[in-house]
């Protein structure tokens, strides 16, 4: 162990979002109004987030005694969620209407200090998810955005479906944490390390690679990623979670907390576990499950949250299909790399669209968030229905959208591996899911409006959807302007 | 030839316009944005039409000519921007300009809510248009043939008729599940020539995918992914059911876009992808092809003389009709390629002014049962005539555009086989029933009492947006080589050496 004062420097995003948690923290009692609290946390994400492309190295380099990494894998995670942080505070605006009087006991009213030092804590602990190459920094860094996320989902204390599904969550999640933490014991019993590197080669060294205990080891950690990604079957506490949370902290787990799941995901398998085959198969039969049903649940649902909720199943599978081709015992070097990138690729994009499908259910209101609140809306209000039409066409995966930049480099890089049974049947579930959300399209374009007007929404929800707009369109027209730099995990 | 980039322009100022109307945010002012957008398109795009100076278009080449590059489009794929015509794709952009010009003008009085949108829409599927037929790689060319679902989705959705959603969301599913197999296809055919990367054209470019000469194993399974976008899209049988709801229930300019080109991107797709990259497999699928061609046409045939709507009547028409553009295709012979091809414009011409016919005597009836029509001719002699013109050329009649294309293409079918062309002219004798029977029920015959009082003869705007189908109808059959000239030298070096003349 060497401890070096240097290495703070690796941590330079994190050290920001932490500081401004704590200032916010500490406030807390004489803060009154949103405003200030807003614009501090979104200028802690930008400053985090540019931060992170700055500190961008040329070689990866590792602090802490090897328990963290920075490289380029680690920092475009980060950039994403700091990103992903900076728009779910700008969308968090019209959340706190003017404060009504503190009750005794800091029960009922709303605490704009409190939700946004949750926030950046949360976002703090993805990028240490995204940053770690410890199994134990890696269970650190998710079990501080889980906590930080069960308090976010049932934050809105007043409303009894809110509490509902901060327990739901927080029972499923730490049965989940469990599962991992056990995974980590077992994997520590067989290799006697916990650091990727070290797993590694001792996997190599002693040809342990059909070893009983470390396939169970192997199935704990990925069940214990695949709820944090929300994967079938590790999905349930999604569509509950999302319906009972505020639309803003229901985008927040379907953006932020998806990528630093999958950031976190990618380097266990492809440094960790990197020679082991059985985990390609883990993977295929994930991101299988998670299209099907996700695409196919979802033509069910009436609640719009719960709508994207499974909708958000579904993408993690396409976005799983990267990893699928880059764990492939097939695979060489350079198409593991591809695969990493695909899967990097997709998250971006899927990041800003499903924030953008969010920040218009947020836009709208109470209205936005049932499937019939959007019967009409584009003859009231024919901007906002447009931007809804475009990230829901980039949740498709139609051009010109970002969505079908995504949607190919991922099928690409699935077929370059030879799984054309899979590349095909997630094809066939993007037309199940196009079913899903043309419903939508066609309640805002074909029927006859039979709600009042919404209200006009705010600046900072409106500066959101610019951003994720901007995005979704850029990424769709020039596919790899804003990817190019993504970089598979060393 | 100069440094003007024609066809970027012309591909993305229909864009532009659709951006203006939209942010001009003025209802009153879309239709007259959306009019001089078009015949903006149609005057940019007019130098690609002339030929004969040095800077126009050479009949003699088979290259691509006109062509805008910019090869770091996407260079983390190595697919570059590259738009190019030949004299295969130069007569459907020509038609893409001209129909949208005549579609702005049809719908000037007919939509009168949500304008803005509709105009915008409108270009975008311009865009779409003449992007798909100007595309030099398979990549634009998929980007553009989605981008046309969408703004098609919305026109027959929101602009269309009683039973428009259902309409809308069955036409998007089923070209949407032929689309998505072709994407499969085309990222396999990614991956199998990564040997493209290396030329400046780029990855998936149709002339250097032509040259790559896959395994013809593979081929096979390609041919079959892309067959299932292209024959959604001619429709082919029997995966037609989509376009007789689309056609009937789509506002008038919708379904001339949809019958006048949308229907053309398909046999397009054919001509432009399957026969020249996947040779083996098109020999291998030779027989049934041309078997589903001929039923096509004479199932399609029967089904029309059938049909007690107008519209849906002509919709089914062009399941017969598109079966003689396939029927030709897959003959592989080089005069009935050619008359494919020109018989893929005739019914671009003729099943849009069909189209437009019945939209505008729809304007002034608003039913399109045959039953309530009759007797058409007192009151409205001038629709009559100009409708007898197009009847006629559907059905075929000499000296009208579609004579030629069919006499080429049931020449090539009995080259092939004495079955195919028996079934090609039976196609072409159920053809002139129909056709002759419906302008009989409709324009001849006792006047209709419900038509009483009714103004229906056309107005000067109507009459302006026939003449130059009109006039193209009459030209085209007369002269045939005018499109014809374009094609002799693509054909020929599309086909392979066992091509018949």
């Amino acid at each position: 162990m060497n401890l070096d004062i240097k290495h703070l420097i690796l941590l330079v995003p994190e050290l920001i979002l932490v500081g401004t948690a704590l200032v916010l923290m500490l406030a807390a009692s004489r803060i009154r109004t949103t405003l200030p609290v807003t614009v501090g946390t979104v200028l802690a994400a930008v400053a985090a987030g540019l931060s992170s492309y700055w500190l961008l190295p040329d070689e990866p380099k590792t602090g802490f005694g090897d328990m963290i990494v920075v490289d380029g894998y680690s920092q475009f995670f980060k950039v994403l969620i700091a990103s992903a942080l900076a728009l779910v505070t700008l969308l968090s605006v019209k959340r706190n209407p003017p404060l009504p009087p503190l009750a005794k006991g800091g029960l009922g009213g709303d605490r704009p200090a409190e939700y946004h030092a949750l926030l950046l804590l949360a976002s703090t602990g993805m990028m240490f998810a995204a940053s770690a190459v410890d199994l134990l920094t890696l269970y650190l860094g998710l079990e501080l955005t889980t906590l930080c996320s069960y308090i976010l989902v049932g934050i809105t204390v007043e409303k009894s479906t809110s509490n509902e599904a901060a327990i739901k969550y927080f029972l499923l999640g730490s049965f989940a944490s469990a599962l991992f933490l056990y995974g980590i014991a077992l994997v520590y019993g067989v290799t006697g390390a916990t650091g990727y590197g070290a797993i590694d080669s001792a996997l190599s060294e002693h040809g342990l690679a059909s070893n009983k205990i470390l396939l169970v080891a192997i199935g704990l950690l990925a069940a214990g990623l695949a709820f944090k990604i929300a994967a079938y079957p590790f999905h349930a506490w999604a569509p509950d979670a999302y319906q009972g949370a505020s639309a803003p902290v229901a985008a927040f787990l379907a953006a932020a907390s998806k990528a630093a799941g999958l950031a976190a995901l990618g380097r266990v398998c492809l440094v960790a576990f990197g020679s082991e085959g059985v985990l390609s198969v883990v993977l295929v039969v994930l991101a299988a499950l998670s299209i099907i049903v996700g695409s196919i649940v979802a033509l069910a649902q009436t609640d719009m949250k719960r709508l994207l909720a499974y909708s958000s199943i579904a993408h993690v599978g396409y976005a799983l299909l990267g990893f699928v081709s880059a764990t492939s015992q097939g695979a060489s070097a350079s198409m593991a790399a591809a695969g990493a990138t695909a899967t990097m690729t997709y998250s971006f994009l899927y990041v800003f669209m499903t924030l953008g499908a969010f920040g218009v259910v947020i836009a709208l209101g109470q209205r936005g968030e049932s499937l019939d609140g959007y019967r009409g809306l584009a003859a009231q209000r024919p901007g906002t229905a447009a931007l809804m039409l475009l990230f829901l066409l980039a949740l498709t995966g139609i051009p010109p959208t970002s969505g079908f930049a995504a949607k190919f480099v991922v099928i690409l890089s699935v077929i370059s591996t030879g799984h054309f049974v899979l590349a095909v049947l997630a094809v066939v579930c993007s037309v199940i899911s196009a079913f899903v959300y043309l419903r939508v399209a066609v309640m805002m374009y074909m029927n006859e409006p039979q709600e009042p007007e919404p209200s006009q929404y705010s600046w900072a929800v409106s500066a959101a959807l610019v951003v994720a707009t901007l995005v979704t369109v850029i990424g769709g027209i020039i596919p790899g302007s804003l990817t190019f730099w993504a970089e598979a995990p060393s | 030839m100069t440094d003007f980039p024609v066809l970027s322009v012309t591909t993305f100022l229909p864009l532009v316009g659709a951006a203006v109307i939209l942010l001009a945010g003025s209802e009153r002012l879309a239709r007259w944005i959306a009019l001089v957008t078009t015949l903006a398109t149609l005057a940019v795009a007019a130098p690609l039409f002339c030929s004969g100076y040095p800077w126009s278009f050479d009949k003699q080449s088979s290259a691509l000519q006109f062509v805008d590059e910019y090869g770091d489009w996407i260079p983390t794929l190595d697919i570059a921007y590259r738009l190019g015509v030949d004299g295969i794709s130069l007569p459907f952009i020509f038609l893409s300009v001209l129909l949208s010009v005549l579609c702005v003008g049809v719908s000037w009085t007919a939509v009168q809510t949500r304008m803005r949108e509709f105009y915008a829409a409108l270009l975008v599927a311009e865009t779409a248009m003449i992007g798909l037929f100007a595309a030099a790689n398979l990549f634009l060319f998929f980007f553009f043939w989605e981008l046309m679902v969408v703004p098609m989705f919305l026109i027959i959705g929101v602009w269309g008729g009683p039973n428009r959603v259902y309409a809308a969301i069955k036409f998007l599913l089923f070209t949407l599940a032929g689309s998505v197999l072709m994407l499969v296809g085309m990222i396999v055919l990614y991956d199998a020539t990564p040997e493209l990367a290396l030329q400046p054209s780029g990855m998936l470019d149709f002339s250097a995918l032509a040259g790559a000469s896959l395994e013809p194993g593979l081929q096979v399974w390609l041919f079959v992914a892309f067959l299932a976008a292209f024959a959604v899209k001619v429709p082919m049988f029997p995966v037609h059911t989509w376009l007789p709801d689309a056609h009937t229930e789509a506002p008038t300019a919708g379904s001339v876009i949809l019958a006048g080109i949308l229907l053309k991107m398909g046999a397009y797709g054919f001509l432009r992808v399957s026969l020249p990259i996947f040779p083996n497999a098109v020999q291998l699928f030779l027989t049934p092809m041309l078997v589903i061609s001929a039923v096509a046409i004479v199932y399609g045939a029967y089904v029309t003389l059938a049909q007690t709507d107008i519209k849906r009547l002509i919709a089914y028409s062009s399941v017969s009709h598109m079966g003689f553009v396939t029927l030709g295709i897959f003959t592989l012979n080089t005069s009935a390629v050619e008359g494919a091809i020109l018989q893929m414009v005739n019914h671009g011409i003729i099943s849009a002014a069909l189209f437009l016919c019945v939209g505008m005597i729809y304007e002034r009836t608003h039913t399109r049962e045959i039953k309530d029509y009759g007797g058409v001719a007192k009151l409205a002699p001038g629709w009559s005539i100009l409708l007898a013109l197009f009847c006629l050329a559907a059905a075929g009649f000499p000296g009208l555009n579609s004579f030629v294309g069919e006499f080429l293409i049931v020449s090539g079918a009995f080259k092939t086989s004495a079955w195919l062309g028996g079934m090609a002219i039976w196609g072409v004798a159920l053809g002139t029933i129909y056709m002759v029977w419906l302008f009989y029920r409709v324009v001849m015959g006792e006047k209709n009492s419900g038509l009483e009082g009714l103004k229906l003869e056309l107005n000067a705007r109507e009459v302006v947006i026939l003449a130059p189908l009109a006039l193209l109808a009459l030209c085209l059959g007369l002269y045939p080589e005018c499109v014809l000239s374009y094609l002799h030298v693509p054909v020929a070096e599309l086909l392979p050496a066992g091509g018949t003349p």
